[in-house]
Formats: C-alpha cells, sequence, structure tokens
C-alpha cells in the first residue's frame, strides 16, 4: 500500500528562500512557469544522467582504473 | 531499541586462517570467536571480489545485479569491455535501506564504490577509484577532512612485483593509514551501521602465499617471509582491537570476508588451449605472452575464446550476436555440451585428475541480466588460475602470466557475529551464504527485510 503523500500527485520539499530567488530569477523569460517545475525538470534531468550513464569514467580515468587491474591481476 | 552495527570486511580472509590456523595470534579476533558464533560463508559466482561484496550487501545474487566481474564484455564485441562501477548497482544495498529509515550509516572501500553514491552518512569509495585526485567520498566535503587527517588518501598497492620488502612497506602504510581514517570516522560521525572493507588481506595473500604456505610448490622452508601473512594479521587484529575500543556495549560486531583464498598450483592457458584444440584460430602465431587483444585472431573461423583472472570466462562466436559470429544459433546447446565435456577432462600438467567445474548461466544466474559469459570455469575447483595470454610452450604455466601471485580464490569466506552483551558461546554454526548477510544486519539493527532479498536471516544471531 502506498502512503498516503506517495499518492498524491505532487508533494512538497523545502528549498532555502535565497535560492529560491535565484531560481525566480533565472527563469524569467523562459518556458519554466514556476520554480517547482524548474526544479523538477533539473532533478529529472540529473536522475536520467546518473541512470542511463552505464560507466562514469572518462577514457584517461578508464585507462587509469585499467591498468592497476591489469597489475592486479583481474585483467589480460 | 535496535542495536548498532559495526562491520568489519577483510578481503579474501579464508576460515583455515581465520578460525583455525591463526586465531590463537588474533586476541581480539579470538575474542568475538569465543564469545560469538561463527560459519564458513558460501561466495558468489564467481567468488571475486567483485560482485562478491555487493552480493552480501544487496543479498541478490550476480546473476540479478548484471555484475560479473571487475570487468565485463561490451555486447557484440570480441575485446572491447566496461568496468564495475557503483552505477552498475542497481540494487538496494543494506545501507541504502537503513538510509531510508532514517539510520545514519558510514561505509568505506566496498567495492564497486566509485564514484561514491549518496548515502545517509559518509563514504569512501575503494581501490576501483581512478586515483586520489578524484571525488572519492560522499559528502564531497568529508575528502577535505580526509586529506587534512592524514594526507594523500591509499587506495591500493600494487602487489605484483618482486620487490617484496618495499611492497609490505606499502602494505602497512596504507592499512595503518586507513584505520586512522575509521577510527575517525568511527568517532566523528554520527552512526548504526558501520561497514569498510579492508582490501589489503587479499593483497597479501597473493603477494606473499608462497612464502608461508608448506604445500605451496614454490614454498621454501626458513625463507625470510614466511611470517610475513601472519604478522599482517597480528597488526590488523590491532587496528580492529583499537576500533571496538570505540563501540559501546550497544553495538553487534559482525566480522565477514568475500572468498577464501588457497595456494596456486599453476595458470593454465585457456585460449591456446582452445587453438590447439581447434575452437580458436590465428592468422599468425602469436608471440609469447600476448594478450587476446594483441594476437592476429581469425574471428571468422574462431568458434570459442577465453578470458583470464581466477577463474575463466568463455565466449561463444555466435552468428547474429557477435559481428563474424560462426556458431547457429539452433546449434547453440548442442556446441556447449561439447565445450563443456572437453573442458571438464582436462588433466593437469602429469595427466592428473582435475576437479574443473563448468557453469552455464542458467545454472548459476537463472535471473541473469546483461553481459554474463556463455561459461564460467573454475579450472581444478579454482587451484589453477586462468591465463588469458597465448604464445607459451605450454597450457600451463607454474607461475603467473602476469607477475607473481601466489594465491587463488576459494569459495568460502567467513562470518563472525560478537554482541559483547551476550556470551554465545563460540558456537559453530554450519555454513552460511554471502546473502545471508544484509537480511541479518537489517534485523539486528531492527528494520524489516525487504520481500525480495534472497538470503535469510542468520537464527542463531538474533
Amino acid at each position: 500500500m502506498p502512503k498516503k503523500d506517495e499518492k498524491k500527485k505532487f508533494t512538497t520539499v523545502s528549498i532555502p528562500s535565497p535560492l529560491f530567488k535565484k531560481v525566480e530569477e533565472r527563469i524569467k523569460g523562459t518556458g519554466f512557469t514556476s520554480v517547482s517545475s524548474y526544479v523538477a525538470y533539473v532533478l529529472r534531468e540529473i536522475i536520467a544522467e546518473e541512470e542511463e550513464e552505464e560507466e562514469p569514467f572518462s577514457e584517461e580515468d578508464k585507462e587509469r582504473v585499467k591498468e592497476r587491474l591489469r597489475a592486479l591481476g583481474y585483467i589480460d | 531499541m535496535g542495536k548498532r552495527v559495526l562491520v568489519i570486511g577483510l578481503d579474501c580472509a579464508p576460515p583455515e586462517l581465520l578460525f583455525d590456523l591463526f586465531a590463537d595470534e588474533l586476541p581480539n579476533i579470538k575474542r568475538m570467536l569465543d564469545n560469538g558464533v561463527y560459519a564458513r560463508m558460501e561466495s558468489s559466482h564467481p567468488p571475486i571480489t567483485i560482485p562478491a561484496w555487493m552480493v552480501m550487501a544487496t543479498s541478490k545474487n550476480a546473476g540479478k545485479l548484471g555484475v560479473y566481474g571487475f570487468r565485463h564484455r561490451k555486447p557484440g564485441t570480441y575485446n572491447k569491455m566496461w568496468l564495475a562501477n557503483s552505477h552498475s548497482i542497481r540494487e538496494k544495498t543494506v545501507w541504502d535501506i537503513l538510509g531510508e529509515h532514517n539510520k545514519k550509516v558510514v561505509v568505506v572501500g566496498v567495492p564497486p564504490a566509485y564514484p561514491p553514491k549518496p548515502v545517509n552518512g559518509s563514504q569512501i569509495s575503494c581501490f576501483m577509484t581512478p586515483g586520489a585526485d578524484k571525488d572519492y567520498t560522499y559528502p564531497q566535503r568529508l575528502k577535505k577532512e580526509i586529506e587534512r587527517l592524514i594526507g594523500e588518501y591509499l587506495l591500493d598497492i600494487v602487489f605484483r612485483t618482486d620487490e617484496k620488502d618495499k611492497l609490505l612497506q606499502q602494505l602497512y602504510d596504507m592499512t595503518k593509514q586507513h584505520f586512522t581514517v575509521l577510527k575517525y570516522l568511527a568517532k566523528t560521525k554520527p552512526w548504526h551501521f558501520f561497514m569498510f572493507v579492508e582490501i589489503g588481506v587479499d593483497r597479501v595473500h597473493h603477494a606473499f602465499w608462497k612464502f608461508f604456505d608448506k604445500k605451496h610448490h614454490l614454498y621454501e622452508p626458513d625463507n625470510k617471509y614466511e611470517d610475513v601473512i601472519l604478522n599482517y594479521y597480528r597488526l590488523v587484529d590491532r587496528e580492529i582491537g583499537k576500533l571496538l575500543e570505540l563501540t559501546d556495549d550497544n553495538t553487534s560486531v559482525i566480522l565477514v570476508s568475500d572468498h577464501g583464498a588457497k595456494s596456486m598450483k599453476g595458470a593454465f592457458c585457456i585460449n591456446q588451449w582452445l587453438a590447439e584444440n581447434g575452437y580458436l584460430t590465428f592468422k599468425k602465431i602469436p608471440p609469447q605472452g600476448s594478450s587476446l587483444a594483441e594476437a592476429d585472431i581469425d574471428w571468422a573461423k574462431t568458434q570459442v575464446w577465453g578470458w583470464g583472472g581466477y577463474h575463466a570466462r568463455i565466449f561463444f562466436n555466435v552468428k547474429g550476436r557477435e559481428p563474424q559470429g560462426v556458431i547457429e544459433p539452433e546449434n547453440y546447446e548442442s556446441f556447449r555440451e561439447q565445450v563443456i565435456s572437453d573442458l571438464k577432462v582436462i588433466q593437469g600438467p602429469n595427466s592428473e585428475k582435475w576437479n574443473t567445474k563448468v557453469y552455464t548461466p542458467e545454472e548459476i544466474y537463472p535471473d541473469g541480466i546483461g553481459d554474463y559469459p556463455d561459461l564460467t570455469v573454475y579450472f581444478d575447483d579454482l587451484n589453477w588460475r586462468s591465463a588469458g595470454t597465448l604464445g607459451y610452450d605450454s597450457y600451463y604455466l607454474s607461475e603467473n602470466d602476469k607477475g607473481p601471485d601466489d594465491a587463488v580464490h576459494s569459495q568460502k569466506g567467513v562470518f563472525i557475529y560478537y554482541d559483547p552483551k551476550r556470551d554465545a558461546g563460540g558456537e559453530r554454526i554450519k555454513d552460511l551464504s554471502l546473502l545471508d548477510f544484509a537480511p541479518t544486519v537489517l534485523k539486528v539493527i531492527g528494520v524489516p527485510t525487504p520481500k525480495d532479498m534472497e538470503g535469510k536471516i542468520i537464527k542463531e544471531v538474533t
């Protein structure tokens, strides 16, 4: 059974007022009609990025890890 | 009120050393054994650091996690790979679940932990971090605290070297530094659950096993490194003692390892064997020590290739699945049966019988996802490691192909549970599974166990 809050389509989160004001400034003249819709957009982007990213290593980092794994014998 | 739990993770610690051979030399671990309950713990398939720690943390088998080792073959390629990382773990860990129940956690070095994911508390990444210059902590600012305390954090050492004295110094430096960090975190951070994995234990086994194990084929009596492994365990035990002094009576302690260790008998060159048995074809004979990627392979005439490691991963070149596939999909199963029976009868260098285990994905990963191999092979029950390199005079190498390594992995790790408030009499209980760890931790702390966890609550501890 979902909790009562989860049944509602929206819920409230708190952010510091100065941050709220900054976001308000930023979305002026954009397609975002409210701070909430902007914040939801940004959060979705971040979450999607995390979920899709199969390998969070840059090419250089990947080589560094591979080199270490080679030295440890986990890679031929 | 539920208890707090401190988890001491010793990568690769085998029951034979901790429960028997070394127990009397390790007063703190001995106290836990004598007053707690303990058992051997069946590791994952394969019994390797990755996926084993995450099988433990999630109570899901490697197939469910879709994580089968440090590296994975990119589908539809012969030699491209992706590396396991924290994002590869999609299932909830025990600390994720505890965090959802507002329990504070500290998690250090439980692989794969890079990049560090948010937790309800603090996290330090593992040896799979590209370097100490990267962000290896959550929250990010914790890195500054760590660096103020100890300078550059030592993620790992490179153990495959003949400079043993230097290696030993690095090992001690790393482990002492890790415990300095652990004691700092235990004192300064709030926690209900505190878990760390010390990778140094695995490294000391691989680097020094032949000097200590009289049954190792390269053992020499009265060598200067004879007691290195025991002395290292003494260090770890002393440090565990100091850490335990920082915990209260309401803290239960669990000591675990992800797999065991045993003497390496040698390395078996899987690709060379495949080539000589007609499964793999070269365009040009590869020079000695070539990796598969370096060798000139005639993929259109190759049916099977393998990867090295403590176990072998075997891949089939299937039409429609691999770029130059040759095995007809409808023949896949009969072909697989043939390869399995060929692998199972491989004998040792002196025609001795081997107990080679060959697993299909259906057997060990019934709900497997992601990039598992076509076969998982333990040569002579892991006594022989698998070498992926090529071009030798024999399939059998008495030493590892990629620098000195004396130990291989074994299927049983350790589990010790110690509650300072309850004398459990040092009972040795029947073998457990890595999968039993997470549900038991949740039970001890007093958080409901999710139904989809595969392990059971260990009743002797609760």
